[in-house]
């Protein structure tokens, strides 16, 4: 994870050991309480990422200058022409902070979406397979897991050249994996309870016990995870084009705009500060969200399950 | 146990061919040619050609596969397209970094973690827990390359206290420079990581200050710290081990990036470089190598949490938490 | 791997500089830095290029000239600041009249590292090689008008060339003559030069020693060890914290800032030869037409440009050829910036709402850079470029092998390298049959003069031609720690002397 963040899923989900959740009379008092502190997470988060996704949505229709216009002076120090200066092409910082803002929120989406997509399907397909072929499945999303993002980045770069496509399949190809394997550990929780063993016995099909049973159970978890994977993926994403692997110039993700900024760190710091602030906001504001989400999610779906 | 043991063990070995062959497969069917990192703007079609004969790409699939097979069988990693030295001692000389590298990255961040996120659960309602629950939200949100830019920036260029970057050109012969080098990717690597250790300690924690038999045995006069002790401890660490393990591995292959903010001539950097160059005996090479690593981690932290909690005795995979 | 790595051409600076170097310093002392340096001292370098193996006729690229040319291998010549030939290992050598055959007599007294006492026979083999099957040397096609070696006794050599080359012994000074006995020379060496290997650490540095044995005067310090860095930054940071003594060359001049006006470093702005190209396919639409090429030319501010990238360094050139060149004329007024006049080229050539092209760009800088600013520069008379980021192998497959492309970013970087004009099959396509038969003749002069003159032609006509942009010529910037002196200036990027680098305190 070093390299490319991706382990880190949420550890509060997956941390629980089946059977310990079950809250007692005398905490719900402070479940309440808390719940209520956790809605201000949740709003927290929301204005943080929402500040960026809002950067990227005016980028689409308003920027103070065009992304390609070099007529600034090369790495002017910010002031009242260039809000945070320029780069070294005269190119106004600010206005590649916006673009590069839409670079990274497509990256968490795209990343995600892909993402889920394969993850879903994989573990719901791991959770109903049996013996050897469960085992495996198993196995193998360990392995994948284990192998760094950057690595089947660079591969998949190898084959299709850097794009912000390249990157974002590599990002949520290694991301299923972590998605399949927790969908494959929730799913088998629902199946083992008693209710769907009755279902089963009362002649309920398998795909109707998957919309009507599991599904509904394991959402709010895996709607939590995706929410973290998605803070994920924009870090993945910057390590990339930090590397060279991500969206090619001239567009400006901030990853590169940081990698291009490290030369002159000493002399016009903005550049190397501005972008990695953005980004930082923006993983800290979807992880609130994603605590949030947790907080007003499960403890509904704790109430449903007991 | 021992059928355990067995089946597990025979699962790494077959894991282990069945990903080296698909890796095999998949790089011949990169575009690229490995040819074009020996010869040079100016090269004529013959010398291309010759390029080609000389690390045996022009030969047919079925031929360089066998080959391959055959060298690996008799422990042989293959031979560099690009330097022609072994490809073994090569991975070994960057382990000498990257081991060191992430092992002390590891500890430190456990020794960071352990503490801070029992703390964060158990002192969750003051201030301070409160305060390590927040950097632990940065940590988590920090560019380990930004991280490291940074740390440079302030300790290395401002300061001056650490170099910035490289390794000693002797290695460990030079024990002091190496471990001065150290210094900074390790901390780089520590924190990010110890970041997101912290909230797995910290919710482990609170599902056993939560749990039942921890309340219990306090009820029946035990002291808090001898129930953490006897109870909590052994059933937070199962699900922390695991991540562990996980974390781990990852670093272990992970570390290109760290490698290269800092300079440092690990595997990582190995690695991107064979890629670069679509060197594939080096690929396959560092990837066997990685591969053993991670299933044997995963191996040893499945074995860890057994032995902890007997409960998982029963089980065969590792991975469900 | 780096396009970059076929700087077998050399701007020999560092030959001459060191010289006079030597010379006063066995006198009463050149200036205070290098009157009392320490003889027992490790020069740290700080370089971007670690080589790939150890052997220039094997792919071992850029790094491994850097590092051991003129250090570990001599040749039979080398060239001075200036760009002429200076004799080595050859202490003479004789043209036939008809300038097919060369009688070479070599030094006496030289020694390889491994102790054998250089003969006929080591030239002979050396050239061999790299005229061999096997051989990546970029200098073999040059020396394919070899026709025999003979070797009458053990310090004479008689070349004989199927025609007249006129670079013949330019072109030797790109043979490293090696010990014919040597094995294992992708990670070992046998040279005669004033340093051996001492050990190469792959990833990480190559160090050498001093060799006790030299022929010449011994090596002014003991130790040289090359730190090898995967990017110009960490490579700033390296000299910033004194863990390398100089970079050889600085590819960030942005981090320039940092060492300027600081009295522990020194910049030296030397001669480049190497020059980035905005490569058109002269043989794809719609850069048949001499008109576009030239509009396209016009439309790009390369001042602009190298003030972008460089900030100051550097220098506007108008052909391929770079000053060092004997055939050098400034052409730079030859389709100068001009937006008006391109729009108006276009408009001719029936592009007079332009035209979509796709441009192939390397992904390691300055490539992207000169890309983003070159798309911005031909949006404002109507081209709309996409550019299209592709790995070196890419281009080298694509672009120099396929000629699957429209235009494309490429720096080159060896001198004399304008005759590749003469070259049809080359990967531009730049096919003129004047050009072709001027550059075969010049090769076949008989002087100098001769040859000058025909190649001034040839620069003219595919500068006029608009054959392909030549943005700017790189500066040569070295930064060194004050505590050095008598490191080469010039030396480009791939040949950094050593031997005269001294150390004080």
């Amino acid at each position: 994870m070093t390299g490319v963040q991706k382990t880190g899923q949420a550890p509060e989900e997956t941390g629980r050991t089946p059977g310990t959740s079950s809250a007692t009379p005398a905490k719900s008092v402070e479940s309440a309480k808390q719940g209520a502190r956790r809605s201000y997470t949740l709003i927290a988060g929301c204005v943080l990422a929402g500040l960026i996704v809002l950067l990227a949505a005016v980028s689409f229709v308003w920027l103070p200058y065009a992304p390609d216009d070099t007529s600034g002076t090369r790495l002017a120090a910010p002031g009242a022409g260039h809000l945070l200066g320029t780069d070294k092409l005269g190119r106004d910082l600010f206005t590649q902070l916006m673009t590069g803002s839409r670079i990274a929120v497509e990256a968490g989406l795209g990343s995600v979406l892909t993402a889920a997509l394969i993850g879903v399907s994989l573990g719901v397909l791991s959770a109903f397979a049996l013996g050897w072929l469960d085992d495996t499945l198993a196995a193998f999303l360990d392995i994948l897991i284990a192998f760094p993002t950057l690595l089947l980045a660079m591969l998949i770069v190898a084959a299709r050249s850097a794009t912000l496509g390249s990157a974002v399949l590599a990002i949520g190809l290694a991301q299923s994996a972590v998605v399949a394997r927790l969908v494959r550990i929730l799913v088998k929780r629902v199946l083992a309870q008693d209710y769907i063993t009755a279902a089963r016995t009362s002649g309920t099909s398998w795909p109707r016990v998957v919309a009507g049973h599991v599904l509904p159970n394991i959402w709010p978890t895996l709607v939590v995870n995706l929410a973290l994977q998605f803070g994920l993926a924009v870090l993945a994403e910057a390590s990339l084009s930090y590397l060279g692997l991500g969206a090619p110039p001239p567009n400006a993700s901030w990853g590169r705009m940081l990698q291009e900024a490290q030369a002159t760190f000493t002399t016009a710091p903005a550049g190397a500060l501005a972008p990695g602030v953005l980004l930082v906001l923006l993983v800290i504001g979807v992880n609130l969200i994603a605590d949030g989400l947790r907080d007003t999610l499960d403890p509904t779906a704790r109430r449903r399950r007991a | 146990m021992t059928r355990y043991l067995l089946r597990r063990l025979a699962f790494l070995v077959v894991s282990l061919v069945l990903a080296s062959v698909v890796l095999f497969l998949l790089l011949r069917m990169l575009p690229g040619d490995p040819a074009n990192a020996l010869t040079s703007v100016g090269a004529s079609p013959e010398q291309i050609a010759a390029a080609r004969h000389s690390i045996g790409s022009d030969k047919p699939l079925p031929e360089q596969f066998t080959h391959w097979i055959g060298q690996l069988a008799s422990g042989d990693l293959g031979t560099s397209f690009v330097s022609s030295l072994p490809v073994g001692p090569e991975v070994l000389a960057r382990l000498n970094v990257t081991v060191p590298l992430t092992l002390a990255a590891f500890v430190l961040a456990v020794v960071i973690a352990v503490p801070a996120g029992f703390a964060a659960a158990y002192k969750r309602h003051t201030w301070y827990g409160a305060l390590l629950s927040g950097i632990s939200q940065l940590g988590i949100a920090v560019p380990v390359f930004w991280l490291g830019m940074i740390l440079i920036a302030v300790f290395a260029l401002n300061a001056g206290w650490l170099p910035a970057g490289g390794f000693p050109p002797d290695g460990w012969a030079q024990p002091a420079e190496a471990v001065r080098s150290l210094i900074l990717p390790v901390v780089t690597i520590a924190l990010v990581m110890s970041a997101s250790l912290i909230r797995y300690v910290r919710s482990a924690t609170l599902d056993v200050l939560d749990s039942d038999y921890l309340r219990t045995a306090r009820a029946l006069g035990s002291s808090f710290s001898g129930a953490m002790w006897r109870h909590g401890l052994r059933n937070a660490s199962v699900p922390v081990i695991s991540v562990l393990g996980m974390e781990l591995a990852s670093t272990l292959l992970g570390a290109v990036v760290v490698e290269s903010v800092y300079a440092l001539p690990g595997l990582g950097s190995f690695l991107a470089t064979g890629i670069s160059q679509h060197d594939y005996p080096v690929i396959q090479g560092v990837l066997f190598v990685s591969t053993l690593a991670v299933l044997v981690i995963g191996f040893a932290a499945d074995l860890v949490q057994r032995i902890i909690d007997p409960r998982l005795r029963d089980r065969l995979s590792g991975g469900a938490r | 791997m780096s396009i970059k790595k076929t700087s077998v051409f050399s701007v020999a600076t560092a030959a001459a500089l060191a010289v006079t170097l030597t010379a006063c310093g066995g006198g009463t002392g050149a200036g205070s830095a290098s009157g009392a340096y320490d003889k027992n001292a490790t020069v740290n370098i700080g370089s971007l290029y670690e080589p790939q193996n150890l052997d220039n006729t094997a792919g071992g690229g850029q790094g491994v000239t850097e590092a051991l040319n003129g250090n570990v291998y001599e040749g039979l010549f080398r060239l001075t600041d200036d760009g002429k030939v200076e004799k080595l290992l050859a202490q003479d050598y004789k043209v036939s009249d008809d300038g097919l055959t060369y009688t070479f007599t070599l030094r006496d007294g030289v020694k390889f590292h491994s102790g054998k006492t250089l003969t006929s026979a080591d030239v002979k083999y050396s050239l061999e090689k790299v005229l061999g099957k096997d051989s990546q040397s970029a200098r073999k096609s040059n020396l394919e008008v070899v026709k025999d070696i003979a070797t009458p006794d053990a310090r004479t050599v008689k070349v004989t060339l199927s025609k007249k080359s006129i670079s013949f012994v330019y072109n030797l000074s790109y043979v490293w003559i090696i010990n014919s006995q040597a094995k294992n020379l992708k990670s070992t060496e046998d040279g005669t030069g004033p340093y051996k290997l001492n050990k190469w650490t792959r990833g990480s540095a190559l160090s050498l020693d001093r060799f006790a044995g030299y022929w010449g005067h011994a090596a002014a310090s003991k130790q040289v060890v090359f730190h090898y860095y995967k990017d110009a930054t960490a490579l700033n940071n390296a000299l910033l914290t004194n863990a390398v003594d100089v970079v050889t060359s600085e590819q960030s001049p942005d981090a320039l800032a940092q060492f300027k006006n600081n009295q522990n470093y020194k910049i030296t702005d030397g001669n480049s030869t190497t020059k980035l190209l905005l490569a058109f396919n002269d043989k794809a639409k719609p850069f048949t037409d001499v008109r576009v090429r030239q509009a396209v030319s016009a439309a790009i501010d390369d001042k602009k440009l190298l003030e972008s990238v460089w900030g100051g360094y550097g220098k506007l050139i108008g052909s391929m050829v770079p000053p060092t060149d004997p055939w050098y004329e400034d052409l730079t007024k030859v389709n100068a910036y001009d937006p008006a006049k391109a729009k108006q080229l276009l408009a001719e050539a029936g592009y007079k709402n332009g035209f979509d092209i796709t441009l192939d760009t390397p992904n390691y800088d300055p490539h992207p850079t000169a890309a983003t600013f070159i798309k911005s520069q031909l949006a404002k008379v109507g081209i709309t470029v996409k550019i299209n980021t592709i790995t070196p192998d890419e281009w080298y497959t694509k672009v120099y092998q396929n000629h699957d492309f429209t235009a494309t970013l490429q720096e080159h970087v060896n001198d004399r390298d304008l005759v590749w004009y003469g070259n049809p099959d080359f990967y531009w396509g730049y096919d003129n049959k004047q050009v072709q038969q001027w550059v075969a003749q010049s090769e076949e002069a008989s002087t100098a003069a001769g040859q000058t003159a025909l190649l001034k032609k040839v620069n003219r006509k595919t500068a006029e031609d608009a054959a392909s942009d030549w943005l700017y010529l790189y500066p040569q910037i070295v930064v060194a720690s004050s505590k050095l002196s008598g490191y080469p200036h010039n030396g480009l990027n791939s040949q950094f002397f050593a031997y005269d680098i001294k150390k004080t305190g």
